[in-house]
């Protein structure tokens, strides 16, 4: 009897030991990286792949071209299901999304060790946009049906407090009886460009439009957000997507402007428009009419769904095909478009599109080097960051983050 | 012990049939206060030391005495003993009934007390709990605080009186577990007669099945079910009380019957709670224009009222040819309850409210012996016409220093909203029983459910969405058989057919053209058959064994078909989540000497269960959406030991351990196990247990004067909010440790009665939800009035 007890006692004491070790096996490349304390980490927000209890937890590496990071034991964990991140001024804002709830935003920056260090939270309201605009973040909270106003927030990053907000009336801003949702806000030169799509806001259809034919983009002064003008265009459907940025200011100071071509009508593609790259100069607040880049066309039926700007006129597109059409669509296939030549080009090197669950669709990381992008891709086996050369339109898989899906990646330098 | 008094007891009587002539006996009946026969009560001779007990229709007979002078004594577990001294003639059969009363402290809380109630014996098999509310009527607790008290029940709460309760059964929440008041299902009754408002006083007693539920409660119930009875024998009584506490709370009951000398019956229950829910929070103050947080303020909840008024009338008649009782009635009650907070404790609203209402006609029908003999039926039926509202029109954001902006145009603190909707709900049940001899007996239930949700917004009223039809019937029925195979052992099994017809519609646009939308009506139907089995064996007097088993499913509800038109958006595609359940139990009676008394009971579940509809986010993320998304497993276990002193002194304690984990092996669209295969469930609690002592003091400063203090601790271990393997720095649930007591006077036999209690006296930070405080210290005082048979 003795001997039988302690002999389960010893299995057990191995098995727990065993599993103790097994625990700590996936050594996070951080831990050994630069012994003189590295300058900079790669941040990864990822999230388990479950019905509840869903979180996002915050990891850090050095190299986003291999090893492995897990969340089994390891990460900050970041309350609430629905989070988003934005990074502006060496801080890393962590952002709920609350179902119209305010919340707790949390802000981190790199200690000189390479640690996560969790700056002051502040109050936020469950917004719809935000961007890195100047010394600050700008966000707003969006009424997609009800309300009228959109309320405007801005966030200093220095003192980590709301500085000045402001209020948009919604359905004045669309003037067509519907009402605008912006899908983004981008600092484009001293201004904010906020394009919108119309929508019903109303009956089983919010985002439902029966103008699915045009773009439009708010501009604004900054930083009193005083409306200046809205430019249309009647070539394209409209700028972004839900959640989703669709524009970008690069080194020329062109604004490029990205539309799918997805707005719908009682859950039915009605835009009879391309997906398209349309470019508004530099210094004006116009849209070129010369300038068309048709993405249907270049790429044989394809749409676009999200866009990561890598920097020399070059973007990593997330592409759709376009019998599949639809607004809120995740593309599996990669392509890079070089809006200075009009060229697209297929990216090899990513996991068949069949293979592929989910693509990080925004807070992808580029150095802005004219080369790379850093992409999260979830197979049915783990979750992958892959490193799109744009030059080469290849592609390579690196870091592995076990435990989930990648929902942002982003880069501290260290104080 | 009692081994041995039994021996000798079984000895003596043998030895009997020998010795005295076989004409000198007693026989009789015993029976409790409502008229069941009590089985198994001890009946003896203290003189001779001789007895017997009652059979299983209370009748007990001791035969072959000398005649003489005899002490009769009756015991029974959890009722007061009686002692009648009576003298016996030769050849003289003495008839002797008692009517046992039970005692004071006896089924106080969370008693086990299927054995004790001769009623329950019938489903003794079950895995069940009863709570007698007879120690807890001088008491202000709600139903949903008296359930918490229960083993396997976890009642998590996000604020103070009438705040959202949640009820978790073994690992079940939610709709999963189901409610029955009197055996009629409490669905959709709205937000005026729940668990969070209903006093304890309405109740008689609560029972709470584990996994398996007799068919007589006809549902859906995949975890579970609890049935709060009203219904008490008919008699004459008033019972009123009022109370006034912590917060400017106040709550009344008031529950009448009279009968009448011609079989006229009429019923009262009435009851109203108001509390201003002002209680301190801790917490980060947000300011009003930056967002900045002034950390850790102590502040008081500012927009936190809640009242409620209910009354349910019922008339009708009593021990009539064509009913042994027929009533008709009506339920009306309203409710008015401010919003708070949302899902955690720094997002603060200063305006947002809800409305509801309750407007229920009700039809109650029981005939004993219907055509044939023993064939007992019973028929209710009731339709809500109640209205719920929810108001959010103020378009100001508020902070925990009552400070606000107010912000231009219209506009809300959430979502514009004065929307109102009606269930229509409408439930008919019937139960028949029949016994086709001693041993045998058969039973059918069926249940009827209708819904026909219609609501409008008058902001909005050019949304025709709202006004189109959102039905479902819902029907239940269950066949059950009892074999009685002897006197020790019995058996129940069970088959219950589910069947449910939503008929549902949805906007489409024919032709592309804006404005030109129509709507497809569809109607989708399911089919399902669960059935389960319970066996209850008697090892000898002191240990009972118990297994059941049932095979269950829940229909997915109208809410989570249709949406709720406000966060969550209709799956019409759902299927019903089902689960096998498992119990095994374990009693044990022991009188350790006439005055030391202690019942343990032990159960061990197992949970499988599977397709939970999860809410997950929809494509655009701007609304939740259910699916089949879940697997989930539980063994657990629950103990709990009770010990009697006299009638001086009850003390008990339960314990449950529920190791609820994630069986969900590939997620979907995943090749590799999932991180969290295996995993505890975060955000449950796992371990948690009650511990009560009772002091009871009879004839204090006058006779029939009674001093009862007692003294209530709940403990819930400390859990995480997220899957537990995940993260290095984590978000927990902190344990729970909380402290009630009270004293309560009664004077003249409970007629009158005085009690003052006090409420987490050590003011800890209690929390059932992540960072949603519930209240600190709070005193309270409550005078009732009761008096019987007028």
């Amino acid at each position: 009897m003795k001997f039988s007890n302690r002999l389960l006692l010893s299995v057990i004491g191995i098995s727990l030991l065993g599993w103790a070790c097994d625990k700590e096996d996936p050594i996070e490349p951080g831990e050994e990286g630069d012994p003189t304390g590295s300058s900079s980490k790669y941040i990864i927000a990822s999230s388990p792949i479950a019905s509840e209890g869903v979180a996002d937890y915050l990891l850090t590496s050095d190299d986003l071209t291999e090893g492995t990071v897990s969340t089994v034991g390891n990460g900050k964990e970041q309350d609430g299901t629905y989070r988003y991140y934005v990074t502006n001024k060496n801080k890393f804002f962590s952002l709920l999304y609350g179902q119209g709830n305010p919340g707790a935003v949390t802000t981190y920056d790199l200690s000189s060790s390479g640690e996560l260090n969790e700056l002051s939270d502040f109050q936020s309201e469950t917004v719809q946009a935000f961007a890195a605009v100047k010394d600050d973040i700008l966000m707003a909270k969006i009424p997609r049906s009800g309300d009228e106003n959109a309320l405007w927030y801005r966030l200093n990053t220095e003192s980590i407090e709301i500085v000045d907000d402001g209020q948009i009336n919604v359905v004045e801003l669309a003037g067509n009886g519907e009402r605008a949702h912006f899908t983004w806000l981008t600092q484009v030169g001293e201004k904010v460009f906020a394009p919108y799509m119309s929508i019903k806001g109303c009956c089983d259809d919010i985002f439902g439009t029966q103008y699915p034919d045009s773009a439009w983009i708010a501009v604004y002064s900054y930083p009193d957000m005083q409306l200046e003008k809205v430019i249309t265009d009647d070539r394209t459907s409209f700028i972004g997507r839900y959640f989703t940025s669709g524009i970008e200011e690069v080194e020329t100071g062109d604004v490029y402007a990205f539309s799918s071509g997805v707005a719908t009508n009682s859950g039915q593609n009605t835009s009879s428009k391309p997906c398209a790259i349309t470019r508004i100069p530099n210094g004006t607040t116009e849209f070129d009419s010369d300038y068309f880049f048709n993405i249907s066309e270049a790429s044989d039926g394809y749409y676009l769904t999200t866009k990561t700007y890598v920097g020399n006129g070059k973007f990593v597109l997330t592409m759709h095909k376009e019998e599949e059409k639809g607004a809120y669509t995740v593309g599996k296939e990669f392509a890079i478009a070089d809006v200075y030549n009009q060229t697209f080009t297929w990216v090899t090197g990513t996991p068949a599109p069949e293979d592929i669950q989910l693509v990080t669709q925004r807070n992808n990381y580029s150095p802005l080097d004219g080369q790379f992008a850093y992409v999260g891709i979830t197979t049915d086996e783990s979750s992958y960051i892959y490193e799109i050369d744009a030059i080469n339109a290849t592609a390579r898989q690196g870091l592995e983050v076990e435990g989930g899906q990648i929902t942002a990646i982003s880069k501290l330098e260290s104080n | 012990m009692q081994y041995k008094k039994l021996l000798l007891l079984g000895i003596c009587c043998a030895l009997s049939i020998f010795a005295y002539s076989q004409n000198t006996a007693v026989s009789g009946h015993i029976t409790d206060t409502e008229g069941n026969p009590i089985v198994g009560a001890t009946i003896l001779l203290q003189e001779i030391s001789k007895g017997g007990s009652s059979d299983s229709k209370g009748n007990f007979s001791i035969k072959n005495l000398s005649p003489g002078i005899y002490t009769v004594e009756v015991r029974y577990i959890g009722y007061s003993p009686k002692i009648k001294k009576v003298n016996l003639k030769r050849n003289q059969t003495l008839k002797l009934d008692f009517q046992l009363s039970e005692s004071a402290y006896g089924l106080e809380a969370v008693t086990i007390s299927a054995k004790s109630k001769a009623k329950i014996t019938k489903e003794l098999a079950y895995n069940v709990d009863v709570i007698d509310t007879k120690q807890l009527q001088n008491s202000t607790l709600d139903i949903g605080h008296a359930l918490d008290r229960i083993s396997g029940v976890r009642i998590r709460e996000s604020g103070g009186v009438g705040s959202r309760m949640s009820f978790s059964l073994n690992g079940f929440t939610g709709k999963q577990v189901k409610f029955f008041i009197d055996g009629v299902p409490m669905e959709n009754f709205g937000s005026s007669f729940q668990l969070n408002n209903i006093p304890v006083n309405l109740a008689q007693r609560i029972e709470v099945y584990k996994g398996v539920v007799p068919i007589w409660l006809g549902s859906d119930a995949l975890g579970g079910a609890v049935n709060i009875v009203t219904s008490k024998a008919p008699g004459s009584y008033i019972d009123a009380s009022y109370s006034y506490g912590s917060f400017n709370t106040h709550k009344s009951v008031i529950n009448a019957e009279y009968v009448g000398k011609n079989g006229l019956i009429a019923q009262i229950n009435a009851f109203q709670n108001y509390s201003d829910n002002n209680y301190k929070v801790n917490v980060d103050v947000a300011d009003i224009n930056t967002g900045k947080y002034y950390p850790e303020q102590e502040v008081r909840r500012f927009h936190d009222s809640y009242h409620n008024e209910t009354l349910i009338a019922k008339i009708g008649v009593v021990n009539k040819s064509y009913a042994d009782r027929m009533l008709f009635g009506v339920t009306l009650g309203q409710n008015y309850s401010e919003i708070q907070t949302g899902a955690r404790l720094v997002s603060v609203f200063g305006d947002w409210h809800r409305k509801g209402n309750i407007v229920m006609p009700t039809f109650k029908y029981k005939k004993n012996d219907l055509i044939l003999d023993g064939l007992d039926l019973t028929l209710n039926a009731n339709y809500n016409l109640g209205k719920e509202q929810n108001i959010d029109t103020v378009n100001r954001r508020y902070n925990w220093f009552q400070e606000y902006r107010q912000y231009e145009g219209e506009g809300s603190e959430r979502s514009r909203s004065l929307y109102k909707y009606s269930n229509n709900t409408g439930v008919i049940t019937a139960n028949a029983n029949y016994p086709i001899n001693e041993r045998h007996s058969i039973s059918i239930n069926s249940v009827f459910n209708s819904f026909n949700r219609k609501g409008s917004d008058e902001l909005y009223p050019k949304n025709d969405n709202y006004d189109q039809p959102r039905k479902s019937i819902k029907n239940i029925t269950g066949l059950g058989y009892k074999y009685e195979i002897s006197e020790k052992w019995s058996t129940s099994v069970f088959l219950k057919h589910f069947h449910q017809s939503n008929k549902y519609s949805q906007s489409y646009n024919p032709t592309g053209n804006w404005g030109d939308l129509a709507y497809l009506n569809q109607v989708n139907t399911f089919n399902t058959i669960g059935y389960g089995i319970a066996s209850t064996y008697f090892i000898n007097e002191i240990v009972q064994l118990k297994a059941s088993y049932e095979k269950s499913y829940r229909l997915p509800e109208t809410d989570e078909l249709y949406g709720d038109l406000v966060n969550l958006q209709g799956n019409i595609e759902l299927d019903p989540e089902k689960s096998d359940n498992y119990n095994l139990g374990a009693q044990y009676f022991l009188d350790l000497n006439p005055h030391n008394q202690i019942t343990i009971n032990g159960n061990i579940i197992y949970r499988d269960a599977r397709d939970f509809i999860r809410p997950r986010l929809n494509n655009n993320q701007t609304m939740q959406v259910m699916d089949n998304l879940f697997n989930v497993t539980n063994l657990g276990f629950d103990g709990e030991i009770r010990y009697f002193f006299n009638d001086l002194v009850s003390a008990g304690m339960n314990l449950t351990y529920q190791n609820v984990r994630n069986d969900t092996k590939y997620e979907e669209g995943q090749s590799v196990e999932s991180v969290v295969y295996r995993d505890r469930i975060p955000n449950m609690p796992f371990l948690f247990g009650n511990a009560d002592v009772s002091l009871f003091l009879d004839d204090v400063f006058a006779t029939g004067n009674t001093l009862t203090v007692g003294y209530n601790m709940l403990y819930v271990h400390a859990f995480y909010l997220y899957w537990p393997s995940l993260g290095s720095d984590k978000l927990d649930i902190p344990e729970q440790i909380s402290h009630d007591i009270n004293v309560t006077y009664s004077i003249q036999n409970g007629k009158y009665n005085i009690t003052a209690e006090c409420r987490n006296i050590t003011n800890d930070r209690l929390y059932d939800n992540f960072s949603l405080q519930k209240p600190g210290r709070s005193f309270s005082v409550k005078l009732r009035y009761f008096i019987n048979n007028l």
